[in-house]
């Protein structure tokens, strides 16, 4: 409940005009308005524009450290293959599976696991998904719509692990995914899906 | 481009995510005063806002391709510092400003309407410092930087009435600490 005249805040609202304010309710908005005034006054001291822009400079990494770090890193591979030879891969490692590969079990590291990334976006003429993963850099991890009916999709191979993500429509439209496990609030005022990769069992 | 001959805000966006760094120049110096001041009130202390805005900027820097408007760049950068600002609160306990981060009085040597609004700054800061961080934004914002409720709204994901309630509340008490001391 407010604690004092509903007028003085239509006042400070715009929503009434001051001079029609009773006289006894003056003080009180001319109070408040002085203080933001006061608020309002420039914050004296040194621009901030060299250390900002230093950090914005500051040169990318050369290419040798940049490979060394590649090669360190963790990366999530994506495969493109035409359906037909999808059929005769799977096919071959069927064939491989029961007679030569009967033993082992799939080649993901013990920290591995795969993340399946579905959309759908029926007048999309490209998706991407982008994250924590991959430092949200579009354009490397590409969806496919596969069967031509809207429905965008990928598998990828990632470290185990929790991660924020969004969908990247052709190029420039960011969505999030509402059927992830959960979705959180960024810095941006978006909300980013969250993706949690377990390890495969063997 | 504006009627002044500067580039208008999409302009400079478009210029950084050519590769023109340099352009982001344009972006501090275009908003970092008023970040700046924003800053300040929530935190209470200059250094805090200091780091609070650089932090802030720089990530904007980073994420502009993601900027899905830049014509509001202004309200997208303000939503950024304000969530800097949060973490920033986050960290320390809320109202309890040390006195080597109060605001600065004036030097004896100035004059005494100097000294008198220095006095007054220190005690409305210290008020504001004494509302609660939600109060405390929407106050700033929408008395401090002038914004309406419709910019306080994209900035901080409320809904409108729940600002004006926030707005409400923040003159109130305000009000009563500051008529106390008068």
């Amino acid at each position: 409940m407010s604690t004092i005249d509903p007028r003085i805040h239509e006042a400070l609202d715009g929503e009434l005009p001051t001079d029609a304010l009773p006289v006894e309710l003056r003080p009180a908005a001319q109070t408040v308005r002085t203080a933001a005034d006061l608020l309002a006054a420039p914050v004296p001291g040194a621009s901030l524009e060299s250390r900002i822009m230093a950090e914005v400079r500051r040169p990318a990494p050369s290419p040798l450290r940049r490979a060394a770090g590649w090669l360190a890193t963790p990366h999530a591979v994506t495969l493109r293959v035409r359906p037909v030879w999808s059929l005769a891969l799977a096919a071959t490692a069927a064939v491989f599976t029961l007679f030569f590969a009967r033993d082992a079990g799939p080649q993901l590291g013990e920290h591995e696991g795969i993340a399946q990334f579905v959309g759908r976006f029926p007048d999309a003429r490209s998706v991407h998904v982008v994250g924590t993963f991959n430092d949200w850099r579009p354009g490397t991890i590409a969806l496919e719509d596969l069967r031509h009916d809207g429905v965008w999709s990928a598998t990828v191979v990632l470290p185990t692990g929790t991660y924020e993500y969004m969908f990247v429509v052709d190029g420039e439209r960011w969505v999030p995914d509402h059927l992830a496990d959960r979705l959180v609030a960024d810095d941006f005022g978006r909300e980013n899906s969250v993706v949690i990769v377990r390890p495969v069992h063997r | 481009m504006d009627v002044n001959g500067a580039p208008s805000d999409a302009e400079i966006v478009a210029r950084v995510l050519a590769g023109d760094t340099e352009a982001f120049g344009f972006v501090i110096r275009r908003y970092e005063a008023g970040l700046l001041r924003f800053a300040t009130r929530m935190l209470g202390s200059r250094d805090a806002a200091a780091d609070a805005v650089a932090e802030g900027l720089v990530r904007a820097y980073r994420h502009l391709a993601s900027c899905r408007d830049p014509e509001r760049l202004r309200t997208w950068l303000y939503r950024i510092v304000t969530n800097r600002c949060k973490s920033h609160l986050a960290r320390r306990s809320v109202g309890d400003v040390p006195l080597d981060e109060a605001p600065p009085l004036a030097d004896p040597s100035d004059g005494e309407a100097t000294l008198e609004r220095a006095e007054q700054l220190a005690l409305v800061q210290r008020a504001l410092t004494g509302l609660s961080p939600d109060k405390r934004e929407a106050f700033v914002l929408k008395h401090v930087e002038g914004l309406s409720y419709e910019e306080m709204a994209a900035i901080t994901g409320e809904r409108i009435p729940t600002l004006k309630m926030r707005v409400h509340r923040a003159r109130e008490a305000l009000l009563k600490v500051l008529e106390e001391h008068t």
